[in-house]
């Protein structure tokens, strides 16, 4: 019978290379995308992921500091999506 | 159920979610790497920021919840969890239409496969 930590940790440790490729694709997308849309999807998606991965690894290293910095990406790519949606809607980025 | 701690189960639960998560995260960057344009990869990215992002974040609120090594924090890390979940269930799928209806109109993305298209029509019209 294992512990409880060392439950979860094991769990987090199996988990990290599976996100690790998964943002290597999304990159390699963001980076080739033919269009303006195509990059910030691939950005969007990507950020999204990255702040459950930041939960996770707040969870792994036992510190508590992680938890709002993902408050802070999902916003922050919520205001990019909007950005480049309305720069390519009207040619302007509003003052 | 008798003979499972409640801490056991909060952290059973909370990691098929998360591992859930993390394999439905790999299929949708798969997805976006692998899918034609930019109106077909968007089926992609809903299903990584839905199933991908919001899924192991309420995963990991309940296992930060059944975890007592992590000590007096681990409440403050469930509801932060929480939070995020909930911010992203909101804005995600608000974000990618703002993207899809501005690529459209921009013309910035082809729409390709399509059979007939009566949105060209009403834009056209709203043009004039």
């Amino acid at each position: 019978m294992i512990g409880l930590e060392e439950a979860v940790t094991t769990l987090i440790m199996v988990t990290i290379p599976v996100y690790v490729i998964a943002f290597t694709l999304y990159s390699i997308r963001a980076l080739k995308g033919p269009t303006i849309p195509d990059t910030t999807l691939a950005i969007d998606a990507m950020t999204y992921d990255l702040a459950a991965f930041l939960v996770v690894l707040g969870i792994f290293f036992k510190s508590p500091i992680l938890i709002p910095t993902a408050i802070v990406l999902a916003l922050w790519v919520y205001a990019l999506d909007l950005y480049v949606a309305k720069y390519l809607e009207a040619k302007e980025m509003g003052e | 159920m008798a003979g499972i701690p409640l801490d056991w189960l909060l952290v059973w639960i909370g990691g098929i979610m998360i591992v859930v998560g993390v394999i439905s995260d790999l299929i949708a960057s798969i997805g976006m790497l692998r899918f034609p344009n930019f109106f077909v990869r968007l089926h992609a990215a809903t299903i990584g920021t839905i199933w991908g992002a919001f899924l192991p974040l309420i995963g990991a609120a309940l296992v930060a919840a059944g975890s007592e090594f992590l000590g007096e924090y681990r409440w403050f890390m469930a509801g932060g969890a929480v939070v995020t979940a909930f911010l992203i269930l909101i804005l995600a799928p608000a974000g990618s239409h703002a993207l899809a209806r501005a690529a459209y109109r921009s013309k910035a993305a082809k729409v390709e496969p399509k059979v007939v298209d009566h949105l060209k029509e009403f834009v056209e019209v709203e043009e004039k």
